[in-house]
Parts: structure tokens; C-alpha cells; sequence
């Protein structure tokens, strides 16, 4: 019997070892994964409005060189209350983040949001500039 | 402990558990002795005024023992008229699957808070349904309910049900509105008006609803505030003094379930209207569609509401509109 704990308790000893020597993936400072994509762009982008559906009239125009998103909106938007979503290519990120109801109502200033890559290297500003349809 | 002992104990020990996860054998139940009851609310979501409060109430004795001889239901406020208890006892018809009542008492009578049926026949097994027409007395209060049985042997039980919160909020429901006629909207009367009534009472008139279909817009149905920017009210000539700046809040999805009276298992209560933030909230609601709905705060704040779009015709410009309002101060 003795010979027998003997040999579990080497197995389980061996197995943590294993465990506690596997290199960590490094994490940013939310906890995300870096890894080692380079790549920096947005995908899609919409506006929901305060009934949480789409406002947008058509799909946008993303420019990913003049990092440009063009996007109308339907007659009667409230522009004070729409939630941005944006979709990123994989392992980006977006900042500043969106914790909510966003204004867009200052057409002259229009917002801007700068995406991450995924190895946290390239960071890309966008402006999102809103139309309304006329 | 030897290895063979483990062994042993590894081998029986799942055994055990196996041998102890059976299951035992159905039997049926022995009825309790005496006079017995039960109740269950059948209702669900806030209690609105001029609404029911369904119960179900069950007695039983054994049939070697006694028989039902009467019940009563007793409500701490006296229910508004249409309140009673049912003299059918229900059983679900196996041809087509419904309802179907059996008179076993006389009709109920109610006598101030309390309603009671009589038995007429040898009954010893009874599931009454009491409704409770919410009056106006309850508003804002708590409602309690007795519920009692009696049984030829001279037995007698009670059970208490509550307390029930009745909800401060009123309820309107199916307003017609229509296009450039019908299409001025007061949460204060919660009535829809025409223009020569909205003269009359320009101070209660919130919101106007208007169908417009202009070329390469997306318009459609639309509630929108007097006060609103005009290019949100085309063609529309406000009646003199029609002027307040109604706050407005388009939403999707929220079919309460009175005022839908469709599937969808949702309830707006009083909470929902004090919780409700209408800050940054804009005076106009457009592109309006069927099963869609409006937050709505009055330019006074006295009032609050919630209007469901219950339907909408785009041929004759009209949409159906019902309506919770709750009262803030």
C-alpha cells in the first residue's frame, strides 16, 4: 500500500509542477489577451437608438485608410441617445470604451473612438461623422 | 488499511449509492382527516385598479365525514362592483380541452367586504374561484383576504391570503387616434381629442399624433410634443394654446402584458414609472410601428406614462393606443 501512495503522490507532484511552469499569456490592463496581431481596423459600425434597434439608414461607408465612418441616420433620430457598436477586427479593442447612451448630436465635433490592435502596438482613431436623412 | 480492504470498499461503495438512488414505488396519498383548504392567486403583475385579483380556493372533507355547506371570501377593502365567488366548481372538458363549470352553490352574494356562496349540492370537494374588482378605495393601500370554508359536521377553516400592494397607476385602454381629426392626445384625461376639443382644453393636451409618408423620409406613425421642433409636425396647425413640451422615449419591445394583452409575460408597475429617467430626453417619438411604445413624461412632470401602440393602419392614418399613467406628485 505504502509503495502505492508513494507512486500517486509523485504523479500528483509531477502534474503540478508541469502546471506551474506553463508560461503565462501576457493580459493588458483589462485583462484582455495581447497577442500578436497587428492588424487595426474597423469592420462594421451601427448606431441603436433608445428602443435599442437600428437608426441607421443604409450600411456605412468605412474608410480604413482616411480612418473615416460615414453613416445617415433615419429623420427623426434623437442623436442625444444612441448606443455606438462597433465591430472590430480580431483581438483589437476599442478606446475610449462604451459604457452606454453616447451623444452624437454635436455634427460639428464629431466623436471619435481609436482602435487597439491586438498586440496593443497600432492604435488607429477613428471619427464617426453622422448624417441625418434629408 | 490493507490494499485489499480499499479495493473491497472501491467496489461496494458505488454499489451502495446506486442501490440507494432508487426510486420508491408510487402510493397514493391518505387524505387528511377534517376539513381541509387551500388557495392559490391566479393573477399575475401589478394590481390595477378596475382590474380582477382571481383567486383559486379549495376545500375538501372526506365524504364519509361531511359535506361542504358554504364559502366565503373576505377582503380587508370592500371590492368594487363585479366582485364575487364563483358557484361552478371547473373541470377541463377531455373533448376539446375547456373549461367546463358545474353549479354547485346558489350565486354568490356579497354583503360589504364579504362575498359567500351557499352549496346546493352534496358537494365534498370544491375549487371556487374568487374574483376581487379592484376599487378605487385601494388605491395605493394593501388588500388582505380571508378565505373560509364550512362543512356539514360543523367543521370551519380559514386561510389568509396578502397583503397585495394595489398599484397607484391608472389604465386606459384601445384609444383610437386619428390623422389631422382625432390626434390630440391628453395624459391627464388620458383621452385622445379633436382639434375643437383641444381648443377647449389646450392646457391638457401632451402629444399629437400624426401619419405623414414624405419622399425619401422615413416618417410614418409619430407622437410627438406641441412644443417640438416644427419640421416633426409638417402640416399640422396647432389649435391656440396647445403648446407643452412633452419629454418622449421610443421603445421596442416592451408589451406590457394589459395593455398588449398579447404572449409576452411583461408588466409596467409603478417602480418602472418612479425609476424611469427622462434626462436628455427628446419632445418627439417618429417612425412609430405597431407593438412599439412611448415613455412619456408631461412638461409639468405631474404625470407619467407608458403608450403601447396596439395596432396601426397606414391606409386610414389611424393607430389604436393604450395607455398607463401613474401620477408623480
Amino acid at each position: 500500500m505504502k509503495r502505492h501512495m508513494k507512486i500517486i503522490v509523485a504523479v500528483l507532484l509531477a502534474a503540478l509542477a508541469w502546471a506551474g511552469c506553463k508560461k503565462e499569456h501576457p493580459v493588458d490592463e483589462d485583462g484582455l489577451l495581447i497577442t500578436n496581431r497587428a492588424e487595426c481596423y474597423v469592420s462594421d459600425f451601427d448606431l441603436w437608438g433608445a428602443d435599442h434597434q437600428t437608426v441607421r439608414t443604409k450600411n456605412p461607408t468605412i474608410d480604413t485608410v482616411a480612418c473615416t465612418i460615414n453613416i445617415e441616420v433615419f429623420f427623426g433620430t434623437d442623436l442625444r441617445n444612441l448606443y455606438p457598436r462597433f465591430s472590430l477586427v480580431t483581438d483589437a479593442k476599442l478606446d475610449p470604451k462604451i459604457a452606454g447612451k453616447t451623444d452624437f448630436s454635436d455634427l460639428a465635433n464629431p466623436r471619435q473612438y481609436t482602435v487597439v490592435s491586438g498586440n496593443r502596438q497600432v492604435r488607429k482613431t477613428y471619427t464617426v461623422l453622422v448624417s441625418v436623412q434629408q | 488499511m490493507s490494499f485489499r480492504s480499499f479495493l473491497y470498499i472501491s467496489f461496494c461503495l458505488p454499489l451502495l449509492l446506486a442501490a440507494g438512488c432508487k426510486d420508491d414505488d408510487y402510493a397514493l396519498p391518505t387524505p387528511q382527516s377534517g376539513l381541509q383548504n387551500d388557495a392559490i392567486k391566479r393573477t399575475l403583475g401589478p394590481n390595477v385598479i378596475g382590474l380582477n385579483i382571481e383567486f383559486a380556493y379549495a376545500m375538501a372533507i372526506l365524504p364519509d365525514q361531511g359535506k361542504l355547506v358554504s364559502a366565503q371570501a373576505e377582503a380587508s377593502i370592500a371590492g368594487a362592483t363585479g366582485t364575487y365567488l364563483e358557484h361552478r366548481s371547473f373541470f377541463t372538458d377531455p373533448n376539446g380541452g375547456i373549461d367546463t363549470g358545474v353549479p354547485v352553490a346558489e350565486p354568490s352574494t356579497t354583503n360589504g367586504t364579504t362575498t359567500s356562496v351557499t352549496f346546493n349540492k352534496d358537494t365534498s370537494a370544491a375549487t371556487l374561484r374568487y374574483f376581487y374588482r379592484i376599487p378605487e378605495e385601494a388605491r395605493g393601500k394593501t388588500v388582505n383576504f380571508t378565505f373560509s370554508a364550512k362543512s356539514s359536521n360543523g367543521e370551519a377553516v380559514s386561510l389568509s391570503m396578502g397583503p397585495y400592494t394595489i398599484s397607484k397607476m391608472d389604465m386606459k385602454l384601445d384609444m383610437a387616434a386619428t390623422d389631422a381629426a382625432a390626434c390630440y392626445i391628453s395624459i391627464e384625461d388620458m383621452a385622445v381629442y379633436t382639434a375643437a376639443e383641444a381648443t377647449a382644453n389646450p392646457e391638457k393636451i401632451d402629444l399629437v399624433y400624426l401619419y405623414r409618408t414624405p419622399a425619401g423620409l422615413t416618417f410614418n406613425h409619430a407622437l410627438v410634443a406641441p412644443a417640438a421642433d416644427p419640421q416633426y409636425l409638417p402640416g399640422v396647425t396647432l389649435p391656440a394654446g396647445v403648446d407643452r413640451n412633452t419629454k418622449i422615449i421610443k421603445t421596442w419591445a416592451l408589451r406590457d402584458r394589459h395593455l398588449a394583452r398579447l404572449e409576452f409575460g411583461i408588466y409596467i408597475d409603478d417602480p418602472d414609472f418612479e425609476q424611469k429617467s427622462f434626462t436628455d430626453a427628446p419632445n418627439f417619438a417618429v417612425n412609430l410601428k405597431k407593438e412599439a411604445g412611448a415613455w412619456v413624461e408631461t412638461a409639468d412632470g405631474k404625470y407619467r406614462a407608458y403608450i403601447f401602440v396596439n395596432n396601426v393602419n397606414n391606409g386610414s392614418k389611424t393607430a389604436t393606443i393604450s395607455m398607463k399613467r401613474y401620477t408623480m406628485q
